[in-house]
């Protein structure tokens, strides 16, 4: 069964097309990163998985319930972890625990146990008296997950939830959604962060200008991109000044450039950068650094797209 | 219980917020407090004037032929001396204009009253010329109304003795009596002395002098103290004032919670959305209502106010919660952020409550009738009606017409911010 099952879904504002026939789906008990730029639509998909918006057009179902025609059930299988903050700072970790906990349905003895379990997966136990506002911002993105999983929710959705914080917080966070999804449950992860999607992805789908323009496991992606290397290249000037040489230079198939930095795939590197070399010492252009890489999820979004992914 | 949880984590932050507490409670008694100071304190539990300094001139001279004991203008200064008067009148004499008008520069004293050196011959004959002069100093309002009251008084006394004179002359030689003029000085004095007493047991009690400032509507029931009616009156108008405020500062919660995405993370749970919204209602009901209820037990116990009947005073406070509730949802379904909303809820209320008269609470018939007819189209109006009818001791079936406006303005304005709500987070 699939946990998450998303057919032909639109989202319209205006005349703004977020998101475009979107079809994809999540099993039951795997981990789906879901990949892309700003303004890729990743967003406005949650959006509609967690009922903060409705479709346009097509449906989507969470444990087989639909988000247009069963809502509540559909909300009550899922756990979501937004990518800001939303938690109530003047009150306790406790008390915000609780307080969602409620909103979940949870009551009593229950509830309270549940907190107790919570607080503990999240390392937050010892702390669960003082304000939420106190707290650092990876202590806080630790309370913003705990506070999607008190219902046990078959199904959890985690927009960015690494963004901005410390490398160990960020470490806790990757193994609590390694832990939970070996406990069974289902996780759809967005980020723009590669490793992390790379790391806890049995299957990406990746979102460009609203439509899903790859989906597969790391290794088939991988293989979209075939034998290509991808090459970093930081320059001491304008990349204008030299990009359209290199892009008709022989063997890169692609190229494009984001603040400062170049990034190129080529079929074999080491006859390729004599030639990129060469051309950069003929117009004057300094190479100040370079970096090849082996083909990683940049790279297939680079070869699918013709755009760095940071973009 | 879902709406229940959102209304008590709502005022939960409310009451752990230091400005919102301040708003709702402690702003409104202090300004009562401030006032209530200003009216002579607490001390001894007993409501007093502040002690007025009055400086005395006494130029007077005994006319000739006068059929008086003493220059007129003696009877004037003893009154200022007499017991009666002394707990806040604190009279002193001076020897010529010039240093007692120093005297009232400095604001050594608060009053200054000059009798001139011919007033007695003068005000016998009927001279309208002949007058006491009375100065003040113009930060003063109570002490000099009342030390003119007394001064009138006083002579109004004289006027009616020498009336009263010249009807027994007058009856005499209707019917053929002889006059005694050895006896009139005595029975003028006897008279002055008499009208005297009245005056001193009408007036002279510090009470009264609020009295003179509060003049009761027709058709009303006068409280016993006059100073606690106008505390009331002035902390019942700050009440008002703040809850209103409250009402939609309360409300201003869903603009937070949009803002820090705390309502988008409530939408993705399986919480319906108008549970959500009368949660936040429901908050900001039991906000308004506690407030009405804290300001109401300690205006009663700190500044001794009787509010009036307990069903009036229900009456009046459930109407007073549905019209600011009313207010705050509406005024907020507008506002587009909590920015924006400070700015736009300061002015519009701060507008709205003067327009409602609560600026000039405690001076019921001072604004100008089109001020009072502007004010029956706000609701702060209307409640600060009702407060005044319910403090006056009107029957609860006179307060059923303006309840009746209140509940009907809360509850228009009501559905309609709800309804720009759910339109709005649909």
């Amino acid at each position: 069964m699939n946990a998450i099952e998303i057919k032909n879904l639109n989202k319209s504002f205006g005349d703004l097309k977020a998101v475009q026939d979107v079809s994809f789906h999540v099993q039951t008990g795997e981990v789906l990163g879901l990949l892309g730029p700003n303004g890729a639509g990743k967003s406005t998909t949650i959006s509609m998985l967690s009922g903060l918006l409705n479709p346009t057009n097509g449906d989507a179902t969470i444990m087989g319930h639909s988000v247009t025609k069963e809502p509540a059930a559909a909300k009550a299988s899922l756990g979501v972890v937004p990518q800001d903050i939303a938690l109530y700072p003047d009150l306790s970790a406790r008390e915000n625990l609780l307080f969602w906990g409620k909103m979940y349905g949870l009551r009593g003895p229950a509830l309270q146990s549940r907190v107790d379990e919570v607080l503990s997966i999240i390392g937050l136990a010892d702390r669960q008296k003082d304000k939420v506002g106190k707290f650092s911002g990876g202590m806080k993105r630790r309370v913003n997950i705990g506070a999607a999983l008190l219902h046990k929710p078959a199904v959890i959705i985690m927009d960015e939830p690494t963004v901005g914080i410390d490398p160990q917080s960020r470490r806790h966070i990757l193994d609590n959604v390694k832990e939970l999804n070996q406990q069974g449950m289902t996780v759809l992860y967005t980020t723009h962060y590669m490793e992390e999607a790379a790391e806890l992805s049995h299957h990406i789908a990746i979102m460009d200008q609203g439509k899903l323009i790859a989906y597969g496991t790391y290794n088939e992606l991988i293989t979209l991109v075939g034998e290509q290397t991808r090459i970093d290249i930081t320059l001491n000037s304008e990349a204008e000044k030299i990009l359209p040489t290199w892009r008709k230079t022989l063997g890169v198939s692609k190229i494009d450039e984001t603040d400062g930095r170049i990034t190129a795939l080529a079929d074999d590197s080491n006859r390729i950068l004599p030639r990129l070399f060469d051309s950069a010492a003929e117009m004057d252009v300094r190479i100040t650094s370079i970096d090849i890489q082996e083909p990683n999820l940049e790279t297939v979004f680079l070869h699918l797209t013709g755009r760095a992914l940071r973009d | 219980m879902k709406t229940l949880d959102i209304a008590l984590k709502d005022l939960t932050h409310s009451f752990r917020s230091v400005f919102a507490v301040g708003m709702m409670v402690v702003a409104p008694l202090m300004l009562t407090g401030l006032i209530y100071f200003a009216f002579g304190g607490i001390s001894s539990g007993e409501q007093s004037m502040p002690a007025v300094k009055v400086g005395l001139l006494n130029l007077d001279e005994m006319p000739a032929n006068a059929q008086l004991e003493v220059p007129l203008g003696d009877n004037i200064r003893s009154m200022f001396f007499v017991g009666s008067v002394a707990p806040w009148i604190t009279a002193s004499d001076y020897a010529d204009e010039t240093s007692l008008r120093r005297a009232l520069d400095e604001q050594e004293i608060g009053v200054a009253v000059i009798i001139p050196k011919d007033f007695s011959a003068q005000y016998l004959i009927g001279n309208k010329e002949a007058q006491v002069v009375v100065m003040s100093d113009p930060t003063l309002s109570i002490g000099p109304a009342v030390v003119q009251n007394m001064v009138t008084s006083m002579l109004d006394g004289v006027s009616g003795a020498g009336i009263a004179l010249e009807t027994l002359q007058f009856r005499q030689q209707a019917n053929g009596i002889q006059p005694d003029t050895a006896h009139i000085p005595a029975w003028m004095e006897g008279y002055t002395t008499w009208y005297a007493d009245f005056q001193r047991t009408l007036f002279h009690n510090p009470n009264q002098a609020a009295f003179i400032m509060v003049a009761p509507s027709a058709g009303q029931t006068e409280t016993t103290d006059p100073i606690q009616k106008v505390m009331g009156l002035t902390l019942a108008g700050q009440m008002i004032f703040f809850a209103f405020f409250s009402g939609a500062f309360a409300m201003m919660s869903i603009l937070d919670e949009s803002e820090n995405g705390t309502l988008a993370r409530l939408f993705t749970t399986p919480t319906d959305r108008t549970a959500i919204l009368a949660g936040k209602f429901l908050a900001v009901f039991i906000t308004v209502i506690m407030q009405g209820l804290v300001l109401l037990v300690a205006g009663h116990y700190v500044f001794g106010i009787s509010w009036g009947e307990p069903a009036g005073v229900a009456l009046a406070l459930t109407g007073q919660v549905i019209a600011a509730s009313g207010l705050g949802v509406l005024m907020i379904s507008f506002v587009k952020s909590s920015r924006q909303g400070g700015p736009v809820l300061g002015g519009g209320l701060t507008a709205l409550g003067m327009l409602g008269g609560l600026m000039t609470s405690n001076m019921p018939n001072a604004l100008p009738a089109a001020m009072n007819t502007i004010a029956k189209f706000t609701p702060q109006g209307w409640v600060l009606e009702t407060w005044q009818m319910v403090m006056a001791g009107s029957p609860v079936t006179d307060l059923l017409v303006p309840f009746a406006v209140m509940l009907g303005m809360g509850l228009v304005m009501f559905t309609l911010g709800s309804l720009q709500f759910r339109k709005r987070f649909a």
